[in-house]
């Protein structure tokens, strides 16, 4: 366990609000991104897109793009030296067939991204429109038509939250069309007969919309042919060994031939997980040169990987006590057009929320239709269960008469109780969590708020998951560390690695770099996602530092001629016990392993595989006040507690608090990324699509909830998911308090809400 | 991201700049916080630009009770105004537009001439009876900001045509304006803005103006409203606006404009009462 590998006193600064280390750089607008990489001899990309939502490709004509200055090619599908894989990677251009509005047909490289974008305009594409399959109620029905008329093997990937597990196959049952893509179902005992003999049942459907990660920085990748005949890739990317392990069997090339560095990551939320790569790489490899393709903010929005929208039909039970006694019903998931990324397992396996049932049964249905493809976002489904779940609990609270605190404590798992995926509960500060905020005034004044106004409460969580990470700590010249890792920060975990090696090390966290190598010289890694960077690299970091310390202190001990056991590292020593006058400077060790001299590098290594998940609870209190004149909802005022283990840094774990809080409330009030009938994207820039910004958020308030975690660095727990997923149910049920009325379906728009109020003077 | 060809002048004096313009594919370029979003998405592929942003164009001044605004005059510099008393509509619709960015390049007259059905301040120069001065190179031409807007996009600028300053009378005693709007959420412009102006004779309304932007495909002038909330009194005003708004046709919307009337309605309605109850602190 870590906590006996890192001492716990030291210069390292852990347990404190340190700045990120990028943070000067970020807000300077020094620091460089992909697109800001100067490149000899680059050929710039631009996207011909298909107006259809779904269409027979007829022929494209490249002649009037290939005649313009300055355009060098005018890539299909065909052109592309694709040999293997498939899915979505496997088809960056459309081949026959296109299966949403925004799919790319064409790629036009050119001198520049101005003349691409006129050869763009210059490739004409004939098509045979087809008929769009747009409503996933419709399109599992057996006589729906089919969203993919042509067969093209696609595989299905849950690498990154594959801790889901669990449910069971397809069912028996009536026929479905071959849009459903993928079916689960989770059952443990008879919860039809339990929700029959429970004192209270609460029903609901619930529908929540595509959302889109809305990172700043759009999609963008480039690579270029390696002189030895293999490839290179720098991308905006979450998981360069994913991209490498893709771009390898697509080109049928040895991994050691493909090489990916990660750029610095301007957003991701899951995003960025090896979309656009394939795409750059084949045109790359087709055309000899150094290609780069950014996506604009439209095609972002038009033809990326979004989170997929979600419809929820459950029952709730609960005996006489408000012990959940049955969790019943379905949830389809529209996938869109490729499903590589949006299995139901997922799905089915949130829909539990953070509690214990004593039965269940829940079958989960991916369905494709004509839209994008879907992808990853930020505690994937859990902020739409949430939702669903907390609506309810919310409705039986009030059903049963019982203080909706006290309705969910009596719901908490205990360890070892199964999951409805079949995973066991550990540990979770479920009841920490909770009673954190019940004695928040909030809560306590919530009845003598003024007209209109309203108090909601949700608690949500997200099991994080865990994959082997590898780190290496190797010492500088100045005696200071550079970690190495195959990851990527995209929430500043450099920051909590730096002062996880320095605690470990002895030193402090200014004298620690971080580095995020590339597929050839970091050690392997996974995902920067899941929530597990810092639970699963944390620990390999800190196991490394210990490497590493453990080789100066052999290397002070030559020099002393003392045994290593007897020396410490302190105040930028090495001093042996006791005598404090006899150090060695750390730079001083830095220099003899770094120069030409008798000791070899220092350079610890370490991994770690936490065996169990760490799940994070979170909970949340809004406050909202509702315009009956306009149906606008204005936040007062939230707030978000969570089970983070052990802060390691409490500032950036309340900034990855106050983000997911802000993404849940665009999920409640604003988010939309919604299409008409004929499939046509109607949210296509930030003009268009709304989203929570400053301006119309109060200040969200953070209450750090401690329960360490057995295997974390020092017991910290995966927090970036579980901080998105109570705040919408929070908003919607502080939106049931102020008016009455409970909607089943996000976000809670003026136009929804005074439609509503003005429609239903009764009981909603 | 990525705008089509064009070419780029910057006179130096506005006969040059006018002479330009001679060619009918050029547009006049101010802040470019209108324009240059059009051409990044190819929207607008004008052949040249005459970018009029170092012309002395800019700048507050007022005289004879006439408040003169230059019109590069950007909403940031209309709002750090000082001494001079700008009507609370005005600056309260500059207020309201997109963010600090938007606000320190773009221009009012810019926002003016660019004919935007949603643009904030349009609706405070027409309830405060602004005077628009245009030049070409026949002279200058005075048209009243409620003649100026014709169409979507569409004003009664002239190719070869600038705008160049915008006159307006200050409030007098017993005068009180405002600006109220409900925005959408996504682009921060008004679903239905509404400016007004009301003068009090002896505590009754005298005299009213409203302008109305966003919830029509041109900001105009809203007279039937302004007949209902002269006849008021002390009787609740939004039953008031609502019954004048009844028959409106509102012709911008996404297919609700029942919403979108109700949004008018109640930005009148807010807009009236709050110029009302300054005008009532202005009287006493």
């Amino acid at each position: 366990m870590m906590e006996t590998l890192i001492e716990s006193t030291s210069a390292s600064g852990i347990g404190r609000s340190r700045p990120r280390t990028d943070a000067a750089s970020k807000l300077t607008g020094r620091a460089a991104f992909v697109a800001d990489s100067p490149v000899a001899g680059l050929l710039h990309g631009r996207l011909v897109t298909c107006p259809y939502a779904h269409a027979r490709i007829l022929s494209i004509d490249r002649a009037s793009a290939l005649a313009l200055p300055g355009v060098h090619a005018v890539l299909v599908w065909e052109d592309l030296p694709i040999k293997a894989g498939s899915g979505r990677a496997a088809e960056p251009l459309a081949r026959e067939e296109v299966v949403f509005a925004g799919q790319p047909v064409a790629l036009v490289l050119a001198d520049t991204e101005a003349l691409a974008e006129d050869g763009a305009e210059n490739v004409f594409v004939d098509y045979e429109p087809l008929e769009p399959v747009m409503d996933v109620r419709r399109a599992i029905e057996l006589e729906s038509p089919l969203a993919r008329v042509g067969h093209l093997k696609e595989e299905s990937d849950v690498e990154m939250h594959g801790a889901a597990g669990g449910g069971t196959d397809a069912i028996g049952g009536a026929p479905v069309s071959a849009n459903v893509v993928d079916r689960k179902v989770f059952s443990a005992g008879n919860a039809e007969q339990a929700l029959a003999g429970s004192a209270a049942v609460v029903s609901g459907s619930f529908r929540i919309p595509w959302v889109h990660q809305a990172y700043m920085e759009p999609q963008v990748a480039m690579a270029w042919p390696e002189p030895d005949g293999g490839l290179a890739v720098r991308s905006s990317t979450q998981a360069v060994f994913w991209v490498r392990q893709e771009l390898a069997q697509l080109f049928a090339l040895p991994l050691t031939k493909v090489r990916v560095q990660a750029g610095t990551l301007g957003g991701g939320f899951g995003g960025k997980l090896r979309l656009i790569e394939p795409l750059v790489a084949s045109a790359a490899l087709a055309v000899g040169r150094p290609v780069q393709v950014a996506f604009t903010r439209t095609e972002d929005f038009a033809a990326a990987n979004p989170c997929p929208s979600l419809e929820f039909e459950l029952q709730l039970g609960a005996d006489a006590d408000g012990r959940f006694t049955a969790l019943a019903g379905r949830v389809l998931i529209d996938c869109g057009a490729f499903t590589d990324s949006a299995p139901a397992a997922l799905a089915g396996a949130r829909v539990s929320g953070p509690y214990h049932f004593d039965c269940w049964q829940i079958e989960s249905v991916g369905v494709r239709t004509n839209r994008f493809g879907a992808g990853a976002y930020r505690g994937p489904t859990s902020t739409q269960s949430t939702f669903a779940v907390e609506s309810l609990v919310d409705e039986l609270a009030a059903r049963l008469e019982v203080d909706p605190f006290e309705l969910r404590l009596r719901n908490a798992p205990d360890p070892g109780a199964l999951r409805i995926d079949g995973v066991p509960w550990t540990k979770i500060g479920f009841r920490e969590t909770l009673q954190a905020i019940r004695t928040h005034p909030l809560w306590e004044h919530r009845h003598e708020l003024p007209e209109n106004e309203g108090v909601g409460l949700a608690l949500g969580m997200f099991p994080g998951a865990k994959q082997g990470a590898g780190a290496v700590c190797r010492m500088d010249s100045d005696g200071g560390l550079t970690v190495i890792s195959g990851y990527v920060d995209m929430t500043g975990t450099d920051t909590s690695m730096a002062t996880i090696a320095a605690e470990v090390f002895g030193i402090s966290a200014e004298m620690v770099r971080v580095t995020a190598g590339d597929t050839s010289s970091a050690p392997h890694a996974g995902v920067s996602g899941g929530s597990m960077v810092t639970y699963c690299l944390g620990s390999a970091v800190a196991v490394a530092a210990r490497d590493a310390r453990e080789q100066v202190l052999r290397v002070a001990a030559q020099e002393l001629e003392i045994d290593p056991a007897d020396l410490e590292i302190v105040e930028g020593q090495v001093r042996p016990l006791g005598s404090p006058d006899r150090g060695i400077p750390l730079s001083t060790i830095g220099a003899k392993v770094t120069g030409f001299g008798p000791y070899a590098p220092v350079e610890g290594h370490g991994s770690s595989v936490p065996p169990e998940l760490a799940p994070s609870v979170a909970a949340a209190l809004s406050h909202v006040r509702v315009d009956p004149d306009t149906g606008e909802v204005e936040l007062l005022h939230h707030v978000a507690a969570q089970d983070c283990g052990r802060a390691i840094n409490p500032a950036l774990v309340e900034g990855q608090m106050r983000g997911g809080a802000a993404q849940s409330i665009g999920f409640a009030l604003y988010e939309d990324l919604n299409h008409n009938e004929e499939g046509q994207l109607l949210a296509w820039s930030f003009m268009t699509y709304a989203i929570a910004r400053s301006e119309s958020l109060p200040t969200i308030e953070t209450i750090l909830v401690e329960v360490p975690s057995p295997f974390g660095p020092l017991g910290a727990r995966g927090i970036g998911e579980s901080a998105i997923a109570p705040g919408a149910a929070a908003v919607a049920n502080a939106v049931a308090a102020a008016t009455g009325l409970r909607f089943g379906t996000l976000p809670i728009t003026p136009r929804r809400l005074w439609h509503a109020l003005t429609a239903v003077p009764t009981e909603a | 991201v990525i705008p089509a060809r064009v070419d780029y002048l910057r006179p130096t004096s506005i006969g040059e700049a006018l002479e330009a313009l001679a060619d009918g594919d050029a547009k006049v370029l101010a802040g470019g916080h209108s324009l240059v979003p059009m051409m990044k998405l190819r929207l607008a592929r004008p052949m040249l630009l005459v970018d009029i942003g170092r012309l002395e164009l800019r700048g507050i001044s007022e005289s004879g009770g006439v408040l003169t605004i230059g019109a590069l005059t950007t909403y940031d510099q209309l709002l750090r105004t000082d001494g001079i008393g700008l009507p609370d509509a005005l600056r309260e619709s500059a207020a309201a537009v997109g963010d600090v960015q938007v606000r320190n390049m773009g221009t009012v007259g810019g926002s003016v001439a660019h004919g935007d059905p949603a643009s904030d301040v349009t609706a405070s120069l027409i309830a405060l009876g602004a005077s628009l001065r245009l030049r070409s190179a026949a002279g200058v031409r005075e048209c009243p900001a409620d003649e100026f807007f014709v169409g979507l996009f569409t004003t009664v600028l002239r190719q070869q045509e600038i705008l160049v300053e915008i006159d307006l009378p200050l409030l007098g005693p017993g005068e009180g304006s405002a600006y109220r709007s409900v925005d959408d959420a996504a682009s921060g412009y008004p679903l239905a803005g509404a400016a007004a102006r009301v003068r009090l004779d002896d505590g009754r309304v005298a005299e009213c103006a409203v302008g109305l932007t966003g919830a029509e495909a041109t900001p105009r002038r809203l007279r039937e409203v302004e007949q209902a909330l002269l006849e008021v009194g002390s009787g609740p005003v939004e039953p008031c606006v609502g019954a004048a708004l009844a028959k409106l046709e509102l012709t911008r919307g996404e297919g609700d404009s029942e919403y979108r009337r109700q949004l008018t309605v109640v930005a009148v309605t807010r807009a009236f009462q709050t110029a009302r109850a300054r005008a009532v602190e202005g009287e006493t």
